[in-house]
């Protein structure tokens, strides 16, 4: 069998899927990076090989995606390294064609992405607010000692509607604590809660923009049923989630890497093979003196002492000394 | 004297013309992070974001002994007018002796103007200022002829970071220029180097391009929005930016009843969405997206600094405007504590929007974009009428502005 790799590197968590020439997911696995996302992705590829017991000759091609996009690209070899929003509209597209809103919440950001025909018209991310993202709601399920994976389950039993302040996680956090105080249950406020985040999501990202069903909501949120209810009552609509909802964008970065590789004929991708992962990679910084701007230059460096990657210097003065530099980009 | 200007635009124009009429320059530093955190470090906590960004370079200026900073003015409800007197009063605070001096609107306040002029003359006589004035025009008018070229071909280059060492080179060569004849040589020879750059054949109904509007100060530093434009380019994407000082010059200074530049037309075609300039740019900006549709662009990237009111009115009409005109509109707003990963990741998706916009050429653009424009005015819900009316009833000169 062969197979096309798709790589996700988030912020909270990091996802591999293997998919063969037919669309069909073979391989997915979501792993909670802990702030440890090379880790993470060893961790994947090794799991993969084992799962699926293929060999470097049967991987087509890679492509990375999500935040920590470029630095997987140069581990791996990736055949393309996209943004996290076309990554997952892809993705949508293949199962739903005729989707036309992607709600999609991660661990750091947020994004909506409105589809007409098959394409992309419209987009936003969240700018510069945490509430509305995975982490807010991470956070207050430890607060109430609540395990994450209960949290929604928890919601669907409320009663009783409460109103909680969304627009600030430090708001929220001060308003739920009053709420507790008042003697409103556990499940009560996680359904606010749940209530508040959605608000502050379409607040922020839906503005003046026309909302249509077929609605499709991904990400690692999405397991979160107390969201998905709040989101159907927010739309009116029903909310579809697709079964690999958590790992959408390494799957479009899959299916962008087969379309690359078959569009442009490459016979020989750019994957490194498994053994390669193996070898240590040590992702290095400096400050650069060059001038006032005191750049961190970022270096990965292999074991033999060769320069992988370079990236955040402002002025370009490293571009061009690393193998990455020629390749990444366009 | 020792004087000092903020970095802005074409900054070798400012230098040889500070040169020539026999001043000091104190060169000001491209705003690098230390820059923006002594900027954001003494200046009030909500102003824009350009604001803070030139406080930084008065007080790096002021550290190597400037004197006299020399700066332009802004008129309207924009905070951009009281810019010079609140810089004036952070650097006096702090203990330099620094002073800000200001042009304003030649045609409001003529007898300042002369007055701020002479002390800049600095005993030339008129006629050498004239000829002066005439070889810095003429040298800020080639590079900022120069750069929209390059914004053009950069997307096309082969090997990437040619053209912007290339840019580097120019720019020194133009340093060195005395009078207009080495000016004109000079931009031979750089479009010379331009042509010399391996670039990418690409077919005429295959280019796609983009239009870049917003305050003034954001689009024009590229260090402050994150290289923006190279990022662009970098995807394979063209672009126009809408301010240069050249034209900014010629849009001040040449009166509105001329034909020409563009600019003036550009400003009033905006006139059914935007019936009054709310301070800044916007009124133009407007007129710019306008003018973007109508040559069949691809695509506007709208800049702001966080919480700027001019920007922020227009970016309530966007998506409106967007729609109608079938054109999408992506807005940044830029403040001090934003990533260069940000806005590249945005950059991206929406170069790929674009692009798959331009090659599935699914809906062609509508036919009329002046019908569409004036849809879009419907729809925003500008009552064009009532704000003139309203216009022609309140004061001429509002209080707070006469003096």
């Amino acid at each position: 069998m062969k197979y096309y790799l798709g790589i996700d590197i988030g912020s909270v968590s990091t996802n591999v899927i293997a998919m063969d020439k037919d669309y069909n997911v073979c391989f997915n696995q979501y792993i909670r990076a802990n702030g440890q996302p090379l880790e993470s992705v060893k961790k994947g590829m090794t799991k993969l090989k084992e799962a699926i017991g293929c060999s470097d000759d049967d991987i087509l091609g890679i492509g990375t995606t999500g935040s920590g996009r470029e630095l997987a690209g140069v581990l791996v070899g990736a055949d393309v390294i996209k943004n996290e929003i076309t990554a997952h509209a892809t993705a949508t597209l293949h199962f739903h064609p005729d989707a036309s809103t992607i709600f999609e919440i991660g661990g750091q950001d947020s994004k909506i992405i409105i589809l007409q025909d098959g394409m992309v018209t419209d987009f936003a991310m969240n700018t510069v607010c945490a509430a509305g993202t995975g982490s807010f709601l991470d956070h207050q399920a430890e607060r109430l000692g609540v395990p994450i994976e209960h949290f929604g389950e928890l919601a669907l039993t409320a009663e009783k509607d409460v109103r909680i302040a969304g627009r600030c996680t430090v708001f929220a956090e001060s308003d739920m604590i009053a709420k507790q105080q008042y003697g409103f249950s556990k499940a009560e406020i996680i359904k606010g809660l749940c209530t508040a985040l959605v608000r502050n999501y379409i607040n922020n990202l839906a503005r003046a923009k026309k909302l249509k069903p077929p609605f499709i909501f991904q990400g690692g949120v999405a397991a979160n049923v107390g969201i998905r209810k709040a989101f159907e009552d927010e739309v009116g609509e029903k909310v579809i989630i697709p079964k690999y909802f958590n790992v959408m964008g390494a799957i479009g970065s899959a299916i962008l890497a087969k379309e690359y590789i078959e569009e442009n004929n490459i016979e020989k991708p750019n994957f490194k093979g498994f053994e390669q992962l193996e070898l240590e990679f040590k992702p290095t910084s400096f400050e650069c003196n060059g001038c006032s701007n005191m750049c961190e230059v970022i270096r990965v460096i292999s074991s033999d002492n060769e320069v992988l990657a370079v990236w955040g210097d402002k002025c370009g003065k490293y571009a061009g000394t690393s193998k990455a530099s020629q390749t990444s980009g366009r | 004297m020792k004087v000092s200007f903020p970095h802005m635009g074409c900054v070798t124009g400012y230098k040889r013309l500070m040169e020539k009429l026999g001043h000091e320059v104190i060169m000001p530093e491209r705003p690098s992070q230390r820059t923006m955190e002594l900027g954001a470090k003494y200046s009030p906590e909500f102003i824009c974001f350009p604001f803070k960004v030139m406080t930084g370079t008065y007080i790096e200026c002021a550290e190597k002994g400037a004197q006299l900073i020399v700066s332009s003015g802004g008129n309207g409800p924009c905070r951009a007018g009281m810019y010079p007197d609140v810089h004036q009063k952070v650097l006096q605070e702090l203990g330099y002796k620094t002073e800000v001096m200001v042009f304003d609107n030649m045609f409001k306040d003529f007898s300042a103007f002369v007055k701020t002029a002479k002390r800049l003359m600095n005993g030339t006589n008129i006629f050498k200022t004239a000829g002066i004035a005439a070889y810095v025009y003429a040298l800020v008018k080639k590079m900022d002829k120069l750069e929209k070229r390059l914004k053009i071909i950069r997307a096309y280059e082969v090997n990437q970071g040619d053209f912007s060492k290339a840019w580097k080179n120019i720019v020194s060569m133009f340093e060195k220029t005395n009078t207009i004849r080495d000016v004109n040589r000079t931009y031979k020879k750089a479009l010379e180097i331009f042509d010399s750059i391996p670039c990418r054949e690409v077919k005429e109904q295959e280019r796609i391009r983009v239009g870049i509007v917003g305050e003034i100060y954001v689009i024009m530093e590229p260090t402050v929005n994150k290289n923006v434009e190279e990022i662009l380019n970098s995807l394979g994407v063209e672009v126009e930016n809408v301010q240069y000082i050249s034209d900014w010059v010629e849009h001040n200074v040449i009166p509105k009843w001329l034909p020409f530049p563009k600019s003036h037309r550009v400003f009033k075609s905006s006139d059914k969405v935007s019936p009054i300039n709310c301070g800044g740019h916007d009124k133009e900006n407007m007129g710019w997206v306008f003018d973007f549709a109508k040559r069949g662009f691809d695509g506007v990237v709208h800049l702001m600094p966080f919480a700027c009111l001019p920007e922020l009115v227009n970016l309530g009409k966007f998506p409106a405007v967007s729609k109608e005109l079938n054109m999408p509109i992506i807005s940044l707003s830029l403040d001090e504590q934003m990533g260069e990963a940000h806005v590249k990741t945005r950059l991206e998706a929406f170069s790929d929007l674009i692009k798959s916009k331009h090659f599935s050429k699914q809906q062609p653009t509508s036919g009329n974009v002046a019908d569409s424009f004036e849809n879009a005015a419907r729809k925003v819900g500008t009552k064009v009428d009532k704000v003139k009316e309203n216009l022609q009833t309140s004061p001429a000169k509002p209080e707070y502005q006469a003096k």
